[in-house]
């Protein structure tokens, strides 16, 4: 395996998606879930241009990246006016107690 | 013509059964009325029917796709069980005007009713398996419904659901039979599975036949799936009398009818279907002789003789199975409906709290008595003429030993119907009951089934032309009443059945002096009043479901984080799945 | 003349939304005037004009393409399923929604997202590139993950929707992995070039890792076991307009989705097939059991909707792996039943939830229990709800039985033995099914009432018209179900051409 570039951010594409799943699997703060959702989606943008960098369609997988950008922005503002609401309405952000809803 | 009347024989109860529940229970006079006319007119339909049968599809609408054909088919067979379901339905009808005068929510109750009869005249008048299926689980729903109908007692809403699910776990043999049968032949036309069954290969052809024997022994509550009949006893009792004793519990029989041309050949189904039957004739007759239910008992007494019908079609004996079919259709329809105006009047089914009603009802009396007697298979009512030629065809066709238990069960028929009879009828009344004769809509639909039971028989002549015209892969020899009496009473079976059957009787005689005979027995009596352990096997599984169901519950833990873990979980086994090549 | 209507069928949902809410916005003073309802239900309305004149051209050229620069869509038999299946129940779920959100706030911002939600739908069915697909199941999804939170000051919606978003989200990122992969080893984000590189690639682990990224996260919204667990928190919780159309159509749009993308990948393995047919087994296996001991009405209608995938997975699966077509002609045909029966469940026990609690500004789950007596002073809501219950529960002569029918003919069609055992297996958890449908059924017609009951206010009509609307549907195919060819038999021979090398 050499130390070019492209392993490099496969390696990164990797390491985001390991932390951002360890992230939503060990984390009790919403607000930091939202950020591992946050993370993940980093790691499958990097994929995507990676892809299209590997393939010489840099353009395809950067056009991609950018759309992806929009709508990870999209759920990351709805999943922290959700956090706000839920703190308004349970009166903290720990996960264990957003667990009403269950059987 | 014949179209018209077939289309009026389904149709008319399905129409009246809108009508009933679109007229509501704001117009109770209008709303029985209606029910009484559509059932009644429904009735006259398939009578007219019997005089212009044939083994021919008169209707026939293609459906498409792997829907096949939707055909009609007014052989003798389905126009007979379609006349004994209309019929007495429209009896059944009659004597629910004074039984469930004053129910609420009668409008349900008669859509039902009428929309069951349309359904099992569908059932079997239909040439197509898939609607033959159909209509097989509209029968069980509308069974449900009613079973359920008082759906205020808990009783009530658990035997339902026993009655429906029992049912439909048996039905799923029929429902694999019949996607066999079709992805084989390419149709569903039963005549095609009967024409072409010895093509078929045998391995294929054992898969339907015991299907289909699964299906019919859940449907007509056969041994092991008969638990389910006497907990449906909560249903209004002209429902019993209608869906559990004459017509839909026929459904099963009428099944392996159908096909015993195709499945007799079939290594081990005729002795397998000779076992069901006579298992569940022998288990439910001692059972009966326990009950204290009034009901329970008629319960018990209906599977031991469906158990006889089955076991006649195991032996060979199809019109003989069919003729106690019509035999039993009657005399057990008029049980019912005199049980009900026994538990009409005195408001409980206990029958160790009624004794000595005899004299405050006579007429209910008489009729139970007729009906009684029919059951018990003395002569001459229809009860024995059928009874005899069921046991004569086990004789040629069956194992001894089958032949001698059989007898058995007869005598003990007899034994139980007096026991029943004198408990309710006889001896002192054991508690202060106020009683009163049937009322005039109930003597209406008792009267003209006593007199079925006392005469139906002189129709063999006929029924057995009738279906040796139009059945054609079955073979059935074209008979007179007189030859068919004639042979009956010369065969030295029927005297063995006979001295059985007066040993039954007076072994209720000699009940007193034969306490020695009783403790000798003691243990299977403990036995049948346990159901012979059915019911702890039905209530263990049910109770494995619910704790399954309750257990897997917990995996829903309401935590982000277990379910998160859930998808990685999910990813790994599907990338594990992929790698390793299935 | 087609491309205008195709464009018309996609606009007018979608372009119809930001109109929608202005007009409530504006509108704000006279609630009585429903504004943006009704300009909700027009639009929607307006859509089934192109949708019938393409699905008339569609019957003669088999399919249309579109392309705006880098967008490209094509309507073909699987397009026009989902957005028929969708249309039909927005326009429902729309005349539903106005009596159901009397008093409520935000009703323009609940008309807007329900038109974009319908819109994207399409759209996702149209798709006819990977990334394409995803971007409108995106939007999709994200018009949900607000709709099913959009009683926001209730904890429980709340708490549903964070946790849908969150694994929703998560799926999504796993089905951008896949994209990635796939244009490292085709290059491409086209379906069907994407499927003709793969018949040169069989058992490409890239292709592999892809089609498990891409079942694993549409999965997440098609509800496959285990990763269905957001479902019954996010389908009881929505307002019930909303549950219809989440059980309805959205979980069956992340079905389709898997279907395309896997579709594309079926040269590469068999093994798809066989993959579809054990997760359906578990489907159903598992739904029905956790629905056999729930309390709450729409919980269980909920996990109900796992065993109805699983029926629809078995069909699907059925033609994946031995190529029948009655397979994938009876799993849509059960996506379009389950559509109607499961729209018409959620929307009858809305309307009870409704006129029991909401209507009385009570926020609580409807109890199985609180339904008893229902039918005597709700007789179209019980009826309604009865045959959608027993239709589920696969009895004749409603369509559910009749799909499940078409779908078990393609099982013993297979003539696999481990298949017909599996068919058997469906019909007994179909049974197994009737233990919590029934009952809730009987309750209905209980002679005595329930204290809510006793309470409840009365039904408005306008929610009984779509109630009244599918049951007559659901009995139609019932009894005659080859109506439903015309859509169902395209949808099928699509996935057919895919899977036949």
């Amino acid at each position: 395996m050499t130390f070019s570039a492209a392993n490099v951010v496969a390696v990164g594409v990797l390491g985001l998606l390991g932390v951002g799943f360890y992230g939503l699997l060990a984390t009790r703060n919403l607000i930091k879930v939202v950020v591992a959702l946050q993370i993940l989606v980093k790691s499958a943008i990097l994929g995507l241009i990676l892809a299209g960098y590997l393939r010489g369609q840099v353009v395809l997988g950067a056009s991609l990246a950018i759309t992806v950008i929009v709508a990870d922005t999209i759920v990351a503002v709805i999943g922290l006016a959700l956090a706000v609401q839920v703190r308004r309405k349970f009166g903290t952000l720990d996960l264990r107690s957003l667990s009403t809803l269950r059987r | 013509m014949v179209p018209v009347f077939v289309l009026l024989t389904i149709g008319l109860p399905w129409l009246g059964a809108l009508l009933v529940w679109w007229v509501g229970n704001n117009h109770p006079r209008l709303q029985v009325s209606a029910a009484v006319f559509f059932s009644v007119t429904a009735g006259i339909a398939s009578l007219a029917l019997l005089f212009d049968t044939s083994s021919k599809a008169i209707i026939s609408v293609p459906l498409g796709g792997v829907f096949g054909d939707f055909t009609l088919i007014p052989d003798g067979l389905g126009v007979f069980l379609a006349a004994i379901a209309t019929v007495i339905g429209s009896l059944a009808v009659i004597f629910s005007i004074d039984y469930m005068r004053g129910e609420a929510q009668l409008g349900r109750y008669y859509a039902l009713v009428l929309f069951f009869i349309g359904g099992m005249a569908g059932l079997v008048l239909s040439g197509s398996l898939l609607f033959v299926f159909v209509f097989w689980e509209i029968t069980a729903l509308c069974s449900y419904a009613l079973i359920s109908f008082h759906n205020d007692d808990p009783k009530a809403v658990a035997g339902g659901i026993k009655a429906l699910i029992i049912t439909q776990v048996g039905g799923i043999g029929l429902l694999a039979g019949a996607l066999l049968a079709y992805t084989t032949l390419g149709t569903y036309e039963i005549s095609a599975v009967l024409e072409k069954s010895t093509t078929l290969p045998p391995a294929l052809l054992s898969f339907l036949a015991f299907g289909f024997l699964a299906a019919a022994a859940a449907k007509s509550a056969q041994f092991p799936f008969h638990t389910w009949l006497p907990d449906a006893m909560e249903a209004p009792t002209p429902v019993s009398a209608l869906i559990h004793a004459a017509t839909m519990v026929n459904a099963g029989v009428y099944l392996l009818a159908r096909f015993y041309p195709a499945f007799a050949p079939v290594p081990g189904w005729k002795l397998a279907v000779m076992i069901v039957g006579a298992t569940s004739a022998i288990l439910a007759a001692m059972m009966a002789l326990v009950a204290y239910d009034l009901k329970r008992l008629l319960a018990y007494s209906t599977i031991s003789q469906l158990g006889y019908m089955v076991y006649a079609i195991g032996a060979g004996g199809v019109f003989a199975s069919q003729f106690h079919l019509l035999s039993h259709a009657i005399f057990k329809a008029l049980l019912f409906l005199a049980a009900g105006s026994v538990i009409h009047a005195v408001g409980t089914r206990d029958m160790r709290q009624m004794g000595g009603l005899g004299p405050k009802m006579p007429l209910v009396r008489a009729t139970f008595i007729i009906g009684g007697l029919a059951l018990a298979g003395l002569p001459i009512l229809n009860g024995f003429w059928s009874k005899e030629l069921v046991l004569e065809s086990g004789l040629t066709g069956g194992p001894l030993w089958l032949y001698l238990i059989m007898v058995l069960g007869a005598g003990l028929t007899a034994l139980y119907t007096f026991r029943g009879v004198w408990l309710v009828f006889y001896g002192k009344p054991r508690s202060t009951l106020h009683a009163h004769d049937a009322q005039p809509a109930m003597r209406i639909a008792l009267v003209p089934l006593a007199a079925g039971a006392l005469i139906s028989w002189l129709a063999a002549g006929p029924f057995s032309q009738m279906l040796a015209a139009t059945l054609p892969f079955h073979k059935i020899e074209a008979s007179s009443t007189l030859h068919i009496a004639e042979q009956v009473v010369s065969e030295p079976s029927t005297l063995v059945a006979l001295l059985v059957i007066a040993l039954g009787l007076s072994v209720w005689w000699q009940r007193q002096h034969l306490t020695g005979l009783v403790t000798t027995f003691k243990g299977v009596q403990n036995a049948a009043i346990q159901n012979f352990g059915f019911e702890t096997i039905n209530n263990s599984i049910t109770r494995a479901v619910k704790n399954t169901g309750e257990a897997l519950r917990t995996t829903q833990t309401g935590l982000l984080s277990w379910n998160v873990l859930g998808i990685l979980a999910g990813l790994a086994i599907i990338l594990i799945i992929l790698a390793w090549g299935v | 003349m087609v491309s205008n209507a195709f464009l018309w069928l996609i606009a007018l949902p979608l372009g119809s939304s930001p109109i929608i809410y202005l007009a409530g916005r504006l509108t704000r003073k006279q609630p009585r005037l429903k504004l943006a309802q009704w300009v909700s239900v027009l639009s929607l309305l307006a859509a089934w004009w192109p949708f019938i004149a393409l699905a008339r051209a569609g019957q003669q050229s088999g399919g249309f393409s579109l392309t705006f620069g880098a967008v490209d869509l094509r309507f073909d038999g699987l397009g026009m399923l989902l957005a028929g299946v969708a249309l039909m129940l927005a326009t429902l779920v729309a005349v539903f929604s106005g009596p159901y959100l009397t008093g409520e706030e935000g009703e323009e911002k609940y008309f807007a997202l329900l038109n974009t939600m319908t819109g994207a739908m399409i759209g996702l069915g149209c798709a006819a590139d990977l990334f394409n697909l995803w971007v409108w199941f995106e939007t999709m999804a994200i018009a949900s993950y607000m709709l099913v939170a959009f009683h926001r000051n209730q904890p429980g919606a709340l708490e549903a929707g964070m946790k849908y978003l969150v694994q929703s989200a998560a799926g999504s990122v796993l089905i951008l992995l896949g994209i990635s992969l796939v244009i490292l080893q085709t290059g491409s984000v086209n379906l069907a070039v994407i499927r003709s590189a793969a018949v040169s690639l069989p058992g490409s682990p890239a292709l592999l890792a892809a089609g498990a990224l891409f079942i694993t996260g549409f999965g997440v919204k098609a509800a496959l076991v285990p990763l269905h667990t957001w479902l019954p928190d996010a389908h009881s919780q929505a307002p019930s307009g909303i549950s219809a159309m989440l059980s309805g159509v959205v979980i069956e749009a992340g079905l389709i989705a898997l279907l395309r993308a896997i579709g594309a990948l079926a040269p590469t393995t068999a093994s798809w097939g066989y993959l579809l047919l054990g997760i359906g087994a578990l489907n159903m296996l598992v739904g029905n059991l956790l629905a056999l001991r729930q309390t709450q009405v729409k919980r269980m209608l909920a996990f109900s909707s796992l065993s109805h995938v699983g029926y629809m997975l078995l069909g699907l699966g059925i033609g994946f792996a031995f190529h029948v077509e009655d397979g994938f002609t009876g799993g849509f045909f059960h996506l379009l039943n389950h559509g109607m029966l499961k729209g018409l469940a959620f929307l009858a026990s809305g309307a009870l939830l409704y006129t029991l609690y909401i209507s009385r500004q009570q926020y609580c789950p409807l109890m199985i229990s609180d339904l008893a007596g229902a039918a005597r002073r709700y007789p179209v809501a019980a009826f309604t709800l009865s045959i959608a219950l027993l239709g589920l529960g696969g009895l004749p002569p409603l369509s559910g039985f009749m799909s499940k029918w078409q779908i078990f003919v393609a099982g013993f069609r297979t003539e696999n033995t481990w298949v017909i055992a599996l068919v058997i297996f469906a019909a007994l958890n179909s049974v197994l099914s009737l233990a919590y449908y029934a009952p809730l059924v009987n309750t209905l017609y209980r002679q005595e009432p329930s204290q809510a009951v006793q309470q409840g206010k009365p039904m408005p009509f306008l929610m009984n018209v779509p109630l009244l609307l599918l049951a007559l549907g659901s009995v139609v195919l019932g009894i005659w179900p080859s109506l439903a060819g015309w859509i169902t038999g395209p949808a099928g021979a699509v996935l057919m051409t895919l899977v036949v090398r």
